[in-house]
């Protein structure tokens, strides 16, 4: 009997993914900076420059504390080559949040401080029986980043700081169907686990020549975030074929791509501040993504899906303006253009260029205490992967052929506390 | 829908998105019916169009039969009913069905099973179904050919169980041709698909060259009867041509095992066996032609040719390559069986005499006790089935042209599946039994999967003819081969 590859040649088994940035790095470090098109790296507005430009802190005037969460609503929807209906994205609610500390002699040239915050994260969850099913059902991917930062003014113009950059929490969830179908319905796969602590650091240099100009540039480095023995569980396999689907653990490694950004700073007139950022996000490691599993899935004890990601590349525009002693109001825009090549796109990170708009004001009710709200929306362009595409690039066997296109609404809100 | 962001922002506002959602709407679903008018749609052809999977007409298989997808993606243009002639709920098994009951994946062994409660069986000798007599629009009926559409009596008890079941009783003896003629005028059919001719040839080809091909002459002009009766009132359509039936996996299963076994046939039960004896062509009453076939020439699974082997073992061998070398008159018994009423009453004993077979010889080994010619599918009469396909194509296709109607070349299609498989949102299908998930049970009849691709050639072909947009279904929903 000629049976010989029963479970479908060409199905990577556990092929897909893991969701990373790309799609879904949401530079969200701060309420002010969303608001402003998620400018930061040229400025020293307030103790987000931990995450935006460590160099910067030193120049930020106060200390304080300040706390921002947002939620982020995503809307995919897909449609695979022959046309036909539309796949929508579940309706969950992420929240990433940050979080920043800081302390310094009021006088003194040099500020310390510690951020929290979650630069990497994707919650998708397809519809059922959508038709990537076999590629990807859901995705959920967290992370908490840790930074204790230093930073120091070497002159009242030049100001240079430095973080540690602690990956403190990390957690993989992916599932998706088996090409396996009995009686019982759909075979399902899951892995699921947790990322080792990893270590990185983020750096930057800030100068201020004059009252109208500043400029900034930053780096964070690359970092992986390893998964050693994370759960495999299958579901409804046909019992005839159970000894192929042995596996309970699973490795993988996922590079956190190296960032560079230089900013600048415009300040016109006291009231009015203007940001511009270039961002550069070095993808040109990611490969592949490949799981190692304890025992063989259908023959292998490895999975390999292509990513061949490129570099990504964000440009970011954005200003505030004081109307009076408490009142602030932001706006901004970035234009985000995608790591992910043509025929590489994949359900867990269905990324495109992107046209960002935010908008975002802050309250001070007295000169301690203030509240910080922010907006962004950003509109993915349509992006289409026809079949040939996929086949000339080898992917076609772990992803669908179709068409996606992506809004996300991010609302958000912060306080903040100066000392 | 490229919608602009001007337009997007205020209805996305914070809350907006939240709360109501602002779902991206893609245009990729838009529907367009063309110059084709799909208001009301007629199926012919056979079990294909009729559903037939798992070597059985069921419920499951009717529902997922292409007219009925093509009919439900029609309905996102101006489609409308489709009205099929469904078993019940309480007999959904209809005529019974094969399925997989067990496989061993180290030995790659499986056993087939049948299905047969809940049937729609209403008699025994003939075995007649369940009526259904209410005006239809799949007018597939399994195991016709072009050959009978034009036979009075085709209907009746002793004709094809299939169409009988679609009749009144008063009207048994009407041909299947005034009855599709009948149904497209009682139902102001707008648009057809035909799909008909595979068994003119596959009946030879299953039977190992038993049963007659059609002869080119009655195809054509029974061809061209279904296609007046089909375009007598204006209506367009598609008509689909006759794929290689050499590529199912009917023929490419048992074989590549059976050459293995025979090449690795342990010394002590005499080493290696070089050769098998069969017979060929049609049963006569004459000793039939004895021919050798070298294991070295039973295809191994690749291209039919010198190289990878050119005889082709049907999967209904499969019971009896077991007792190659036994005394064993099995398999002549069971052809007997079969054939019987056809022998024109001569007995078990007669038949034997008249093939010249001695069942105390040893089985497949000895000319005395060849295989039977209905267990191999030879060169010889590969090339009549070839001939055959290419004949009646070439009538379909210019029958086609002469009628303006929209051709689905499944030939070039399901050749392009034998060499490449087809990929489904990821998922790669292939013409490999079981493993394949195109292929149902029987070797010859797509599963629903199966169904779904056939289902998106046809609308492929419908869009390219008749200027449509009429999205395609999503195959990686339908299932392939249940496993146990």
């Amino acid at each position: 009997m000629n049976l010989k590859s029963l479970l479908f040649a060409g199905s990577a088994l556990l092929g897909t993914t893991a969701a990373q940035a790309g799609g879904f790095q949401v530079n969200l470090g701060g309420q002010k900076n969303i608001g402003m098109g998620g400018v930061g790296t040229g400025l020293a507005i307030d103790h987000a420059a931990m995450f935006y430009n460590p160099g910067a802190l030193a120049m930020v005037r106060q200390n304080g504390v300040q706390v921002g969460a947002n939620a982020t609503f995503a809307r995919i929807s897909h449609v695979g080559e022959n046309g036909g209906t539309q796949s929508n994205l579940q309706k969950d609610i992420v929240t990433p949040f940050n979080l920043y500390a800081s302390f310094g002699p009021a006088e003194g040239k040099w500020k310390a401080g510690i951020g929290v915050y979650t630069p990497f994260g994707s919650k998708l969850r397809y519809d059922q029986n959508w038709e990537g099913r076999t590629a990807l059902t859901d995705i959920d991917l967290k992370s908490i980043f840790v930074q204790p930062t230093v930073s120091y003014a070497i002159t009242d113009q030049l100001s240079v700081g430095a973080g540690l950059v602690v990956l403190a929490y990390g957690s993989v969830n992916l599932q998706r169907d088996l090409p396996l179908t009995s009686a019982q319905g759909n075979a399902h796969s899951e892995l699921d686990g947790h990322a080792d602590n990893t270590f990185g650091y983020n750096a930057g240099i800030y100068y201020k020549p004059s009252e109208k100009i500043s400029v900034g540039v930053s780096y964070r480095s690359k970092m992986e975030a390893k998964v050693k023995g994370g759960d495999v569980t299958f579901t409804n396999i046909p019992a005839s074929v159970a000894s192929n689907f042995a596996a309970k653990k699973f490795d993988v490694t996922l590079p956190l791509p190296p960032t560079a950004t230089l900013g600048i700073g415009l300040m016109p007139t006291e009231k009015l501040t203007i940001g511009i950022d270039v961002n550069w996000v070095d993808w040109s490691d990611y490969k592949t993504l490949d799981f190692t599993f304890d025992q063989p899935i259908n023959g292998n004890t490895t999975s390999t899906s292509k990513r061949e990601y490129d570099q990504g590349w964000t440009f970011r525009l954005g200003g505030q303006y004081a109307i009076g002693e408490k009142l602030t109001v932001r706006a901004g825009a970035n234009y985000d253009k995608t790591p992910v090549k043509d025929g590489f796109v994949s359900p867990e990170t269905p990324d495109a260029d992107r046209i960002g708009l935010s908008a975002g004001a802050s309250y001070n009710v007295n000169e301690h205490f203030g509240v910080d709200v922010s907006y962004l929306f950003e509109d993915f362009m349509k992006r289409t992967q026809s079949l040939a595409e996929l086949q000339a690039k080898g992917t076609a066997d772990d992803r669908p052929a179709g068409t996606y296109k992506t809004y996300i609404s991010i609302p958000g809100v912060g306080v903040h506390y100066n000392f | 829908m490229n919608t602009s962001l001007k337009f997007v922002l205020p209805g996305c506002a914070v809350l907006g998105l939240a709360l109501t959602g602002c779902q991206p709407e893609l245009d990729e679903t838009n529907s367009a019916r063309g110059q084709a008018d799909f208001s009301k749609y007629i199926a012919v052809g056979n079990s294909l169009t009729a559903g037939y999977s798992d070597g059985g007409l069921y419920r499951e298989g009717q529902l997922n039969s292409y007219p009925n997808l093509l009919a439900q993606q029609f309905r996102t243009a101006n489609g409308g009913e489709f009205k099929q002639p469904l078993f019940s709920e309480d007999q959904a098994n209809g005529s019974g069905y094969l399925r997989l009951t067990t496989l061993d994946l180290a030995t790659r062994a499986f056993t087939l099973g049948n299905v047969t409660n809940n049937l729609a069986v209403r008699g025994q000798n003939p075995t007649l179904y369940t009526k259904y007599t209410e005006p239809v629009q799949n007018l597939g009926v399994p195991g016709i050919r072009v050959a009978d559409v034009l036979t009075p009596g085709y209907g009746s008890t002793a004709g094809n169980a299939y169409y009988e079941r679609l009749l009144p009783t008063a009207d048994a003896l009407k041909p299947y041709a005034t009855f599709v003629q009948e149904r497209m005028a009682a139902e102001n059919a707008t648009f057809f698909t035909c799909w008909l001719g595979n068994n003119d040839v596959l009946g030879y080809a299953t039977s190992g060259g038993v049963s007659p091909i059609t002869s080119t002459a009655t195809f054509t002009t029974n061809y061209t009867a279904i296609i007046t009766a089909l375009t007598a009132n204006g209506a367009r359509g598609v008509v689909a041509t006759i794929p290689n039936v050499t590529d199912i996996p009917f023929f490419r299963t048992a074989g590549p095992a059976f050459r293995v076994k025979l090449e690795t046939n342990p010394a002590a039960a005499g080493g290696p066996i070089p050769q098998f004896v069969a017979t060929t062509g049609p049963l006569t009453n004459s000793p039939a032609t004895r021919k050798v076939i070298l294991t070295s020439d039973i295809n191994n699974g690749g291209a039919i040719g010198t190289a990878a082997g050119r005889q082709l073992i049907p999967l209904t061998a499969q019971p009896y390559l077991a007792l190659l070398g036994q005394r064993t008159g099995k398999a002549w018994r069971d052809l007997y069986a079969q054939a019987r009423p056809s022998l024109g009453g001569a007995s078990l004993g007669q038949f034997l005499l008249a093939q010249g077979v001695d069942t105390t010889a040893m089985f497949g080994l000895s000319a005395g006790n060849p295989l039977p010619t209905s267990l191999v599918l030879d060169d010889t009469e590969q090339a009549a089935v070839a001939t055959a396909t290419t004949a009646f194509n070439t009538a379909i296709r210019s029958q086609a042209t002469a009628k303006n109607l929209g051709v689905a070349d499944m030939n070039v299609f399901f050749t392009n599946i034998a060499a490449n498989g087809i990929n489904t949102s990821g998922i790669n299908n292939t013409t490999g039994f079981i493993s394949g998930n195109l292929f149902s049970l029987d070797g010859v009849h797509p599963t629903p999967r199966g169904y779904a691709v056939v289902a998106n050639e046809f609308l492929r072909n419908i869009n390219d003819k008749y200027g449509s947009n009429i999205p395609g279904v999503n195959a990686s929903l339908y299932r392939g081969v249940l496993f146990p």
